[in-house]
């Protein structure tokens, strides 16, 4: 009897999940159909899908986060049902882009986060019903959201394309990129799992977690102007940035959330000085210690997203390199919301793991199949890769007659593959397996969000035409 | 062949010294994009983000263009040497795989192949069939291999796969080689002409400075222009859509080849390729209307003259002689004050029964003259300035090795990650501690996780087949054993 009841019990919690999650999206959709008849354009529309997509993939990042956590396996088929669906609204959605503007929707960073949810969500579906990675949705469903989210942010347009960019090549160049990067990125969830699975500690995910955080807002301090935070103008009005005489993106500086940032940055920098005083002293207290101000960390970014979004929504604020001042949006700030919103997501991975360890290492799979199926996705990636800077190189010849010119983000394109190549040379001629497997999987990712990121935001370049800075 | 073993060589084939020069190809490659680089970044520029002692520091060191520093070309240099000394190394092991397969498994052999098991059969007779009836279940092709007395079964796949790492190198060294040769032979600059304008010259740059060079066949221009988008009523947008020039090549004075090009569709002539690059207001004439009255005619004639073109009027030519952006007069000539298209005059060839008559009109007077012999007059009533096409000159004969190299390396790829060089033997042995066994082994060159799960296989169904056989055929003979 007593035995019933305990299987019971996380059935009907399991079921006011479910409700919960349900109800939550019947609500939502219930209130944009309230809103359609304000809204022109056919109901199959772009905005509508996507906003369709938006619910059904929030339904089942809740549900396989709700997985993670309990290890229901109902869960998880209802999740991968809604998953599909979102994906079917994702893809007529990218379709009627398609149609409306005569050509693939890769041109700027809305179509191209566009056709990067579409693959994570394809790769998502893939993983779990063709390798069994049940849990993979956890992680690549709150990305999706978050992708979706800042979408909407961001122009939606369709706009005609500048000449240089009227190439079939440039397509198939960027859609070999996405699909390069989305097997990157897959293969770093693997390498992680692989990492929780080989029984690494737990206060090593929170010093690399908490490394993560550290790179995020060092990278945003490169915006501190004496206590105000630099962003990018934007003209709402005219869905554009706003530039000065010498055609420089206009910055605005906002007071006092420069502090913030640096608050933030040094709440992020002490789990790490404490992981490495413990590490000295060989002090296990200090660890608890950290994992406090890991905590105080998540919480102050969750406040810094929130200040940042309430104080860059739609305000003016006084130019730095232009007369006067000048208005911005969140959408001039894609990169910072992202890196911010991010952090916060790895934050609470961490925090999956710190209080559910156990199960988690139950539901995934062994650490040798982990490390396999690692490697077969960079196998996937390393191609693609190649064929990514070879269709690249290929255009620019066309473009502007030189197939090579040292740009960064060609440059930094060419080192990720090397790392990569440095993976593949390791593991198939050394032998490499296991954990520095696992640790080459994930400095390659590290090297790709540079490449995809760090060079349009902190690396000056050419690359500037689909970017919004 | 003393060589071979030369410290020389045995230095750049360690894969630690491999390791170390891409190490360093990638570090520099990252400085140089933290570095701004002279040839893509603009010289005005660079002086405003580094203080003089900085840049000349940084010139003197060739960071400003690090790409093309000569320590930079060496390292790739290096890198092919490496390539090509780790290939050499290998390639004695990888040939004998290839051109000499093992295909019996001696005694020696059998004991130390690590992926090998031996099954206990009944008897030896039908051993080696049941044996290939598995391999033939498990969709492994086999076949018999006679050695002496004893007989085994030998089976082989994608022996190829031994070389895909030589293939994926090969293009390595088609790429480098490629580009070291476009350093060396290949340029890029930039040509700028008028409408109607005809040129051999080019700039390149070098760093700081400008360099002005020629070809050896001329370009004109037969037109340029843009087009821009226009909105859902009709109107011009403002925002570029095509850029487009006609190019005509010319070579000892005749046209050769004509081609209308436009962003990313290039012109080609002798390996040269031009681009369509930019635009910009030229400053010489490119069209121009005329209202013409000649003496005794009914009403005017209006006539539109380009560059190089004559229109005829009545029994009379008129075509464009001159055009001056300003001009000043200085003894009753015409002399030219600047390029700059501020106070333009031109000179008009009005010609009659083979004479030609000159005539000057000046756009700040009047706009109009009269051709004293002929008592023509010409009224100037609208004109456009020519459009300045400005073409990136490129010349890259390294790209028939680039692109070729691509494929190479993609085949390459392909078979070093789809591909493994895989074998299998199969003896009947007669097993000191088991008696009667088959003696199953194998190796595969690459994913060799797969492999032993195929090799699992492999031995249950060995197993079932011996286990069918058995029970089928009881009758025995003696059977003919290979020594273990």
């Amino acid at each position: 009897m007593s035995q019933a009841r305990v299987e019971r019990q996380p059935v009907s919690g399991g079921n006011m999940l479910l409700v919960m999650v349900g109800l939550g999206m019947a609500f939502l959709l219930f209130m944009a159909m309230l809103g359609l008849k304000t809204n022109p354009g056919p109901i199959y529309g772009e905005s509508n899908m996507l906003y369709v997509a938006l619910v059904f993939y929030a339904g089942a990042g809740a549900l396989y986060m709700g997985f993670g956590v309990t290890g229901i396996e109902r869960y998880v088929k209802l999740a991968s049902v809604a998953t599909s669906i979102g994906w079917i609204a994702n893809t007529v959605a990218a379709a009627h882009r398609w149609y409306e503007a005569g050509r693939p929707p890769f041109s700027n960073l809305y179509e191209m986060l566009l056709s990067f949810v579409w693959t994570v969500a394809l790769l998502t579906l893939i993983a779990e019903k063709g390798y069994k990675v049940k849990i993979i949705g956890s992680v690549t469903m709150p990305l999706a959201v978050v992708s979706v989210i800042l979408m909407q942010l961001m122009p939606s347009e369709v706009r005609p394309l500048v000449p240089a960019l009227q190439s079939t090549w440039l397509h198939v160049h960027v859609s070999l990129a996405m699909l390069s990067y989305a097997a990157c990125a897959v293969s770093f969830a693997l390498a992680m799992m692989f990492l929780i699975q080989d029984r690494m500690k737990t206060e090593t995910f929170q010093v690399l977690t908490a490394s993560g955080m550290v790179g995020v807002f060092a990278s945003m301090l490169i915006r501190f102007h004496s206590g105000a935070l630099a962003v990018t103008s934007y003209d709402i009005s005219r869905h554009s940035e706003i530039f000065n005489d010498q055609n420089e993106r206009v910055l605005v500086a906002i007071p006092d959330l420069g502090w913030l940032v640096l608050l933030v940055l040094i709440s992020a920098l002490i789990p790490v000085i404490l992981y490495f005083v413990a590490r000295v002293q060989k002090n296990d207290n200090l660890h608890d210690a950290s994992t406090k101000a890991m905590f105080v960390s998540i919480v102050l970014q969750v406040v810094m997203v929130a200040a940042f979004a309430v104080r860059v929504k739609n305000s003016i604020y006084p130019a730095l390199n232009a007369d006067g001042v000048a208005p911005t949006a969140l959408a001039g700030s894609p990169f910072i919301l992202a890196g911010m919103i991010g952090s916060i997501f790895a934050g609470l991975l961490y925090l999956l793991l710190l209080w559910r360890r156990s199960d988690l290492e139950r539901m995934l799979p062994p650490a040798d199949v982990l490390d396999g199926v690692t490697y077969k996705t960079i196998g996937v990636a390393f191609p693609l890769l190649t064929l990514m800077i070879a269709t690249g190189a290929y255009w620019a010849n066309q473009a502007w007659g030189s197939y090579w010119s040292w740009d960064p983000k060609e440059t930094w394109a060419a080192i990720t593959w090397l790392v990569y190549a440095g993976y593949l040379h390791a593991r198939i001629t050394h032998g490499m397996r296991g954990r520095w497997a696992a640790y080459f999987a994930i400095c390659g990712f590290v090297v790709v969000i540079f490449t995809f990121f760090g060079v349009t935001y902190l690396l000056p370049g050419l690359h500037a035409y689909g970017s919004n800075g | 062949m003393n060589f071979f073993r030369h410290k020389f060589f045995r230095f750049f084939a360690s894969v630690r010294t491999g390791i170390f020069l891409l190490l360093t190809v990638i570090l520099l490659s990252a400085v140089g994009t933290v570095i701004l680089q002279r040839p893509i970044t603009d010289p005005v520029e660079i002086q405003r983000a580094y203080s003089p002692s900085t840049l000349q520091l940084l010139d003197r060191l060739q960071l400003t263009d690090i790409y093309h520093a000569w320590y930079f070309v060496t390292l790739l240099g290096l890198v092919i040497l490496s390539i090509i000394f780790v290939s050499i190394d290998r390639w004695p092991n990888a040939w004998r795989f290839y051109s000499r397969p093992y295909r019996f498994a001696e005694p020696h052999f059998r004991a130390s192949l690590p992926t090998r098991t031996v099954i206990p059969v009944p008897s030896a007779d039908g051993a080696l069939d049941a044996a290939e009836r598995a391999f033939k279940k498990c969709g492994i092709p086999v076949e018999r291999e006679v050695s002496g007395n004893d007989v085994g079964l030998y089976s082989e796949r994608s022996r190829i796969a031994e070389f895909a790492v030589y293939f994926v190198h090969a293009s390595l060294i088609f790429l480098l080689l490629g580009y070291l040769l476009d350093l060396q032979v290949g340029y890029r600059g930039t040509m700028a002409l008028n409408e109607g304008e005809t040129t051999n010259h080019y700039t390149i740059r070098r760093g700081a400075t400008e360099i002005d060079r020629t070809l050896p066949f001329s370009i004109r221009c037969d037109g340029a222009d843009w087009d821009s988008y226009k909105d859902a009523d009709g109107r011009d947008t403002g925002m570029p859509k095509r850029y487009w020039s006609k190019l005509v090549v010319v070579k000892n004075g005749q046209d050769v080849r004509k081609k209308e090009i436009i962003v990313n569709d290039p012109l080609t002539y002798a390996g040269v390729r031009f681009y369509q690059s930019g635009m910009d207001k030229g400053n010489k004439l490119g069209k121009v209307s005329l209202q013409v009255n000649i003496p005794g005619a009914a009403s005017p004639q209006s006539v539109e003259l380009i560059p190089n073109q004559a229109a005829k009027v009545g029994d009379m030519t008129i075509a464009i002689a001159r055009f001056v952006p300003e001009y000043y007069i200085q003894d009753g000539e015409v002399f030219t004050k600047s390029e700059t298209p501020r106070n333009p005059a031109m000179q008009f060839t009005v010609s009659k029964a083979g004479t030609q008559y000159p005539v000057w009109i000046f756009m700040d007077r009047s706009g109009q003259a009269i051709e004293k012999n002929t008592g023509v007059q010409l009224t100037v009533t609208g004109g456009k300035l020519s459009t300045l096409t400005v073409l990136q000159v490129s010349y890259q004969p390294g790209q028939f090795l680039i692109f070729p190299g691509v494929l190479l390396m993609v085949a390459g790829l392909m078979m070093v990650l789809l591909m493994a060089h895989t074998r299998h033997w199969a003896v009947v042995v007669n097993d000191p501690k088991v008696g009667p066994a088959i003696w199953i082994g194998g190796t595969s060159n690459r994913n060799k996780i797969r492999f032993q799960q195929k090799f699992e296989e492999l031995v249950a169904a060995i197993k079932t087949e011996v286990k069918a056989g058995s029970s089928i055929n009881k009758k025995t003979t003696t059977p003919e054993l290979a020594k273990v």
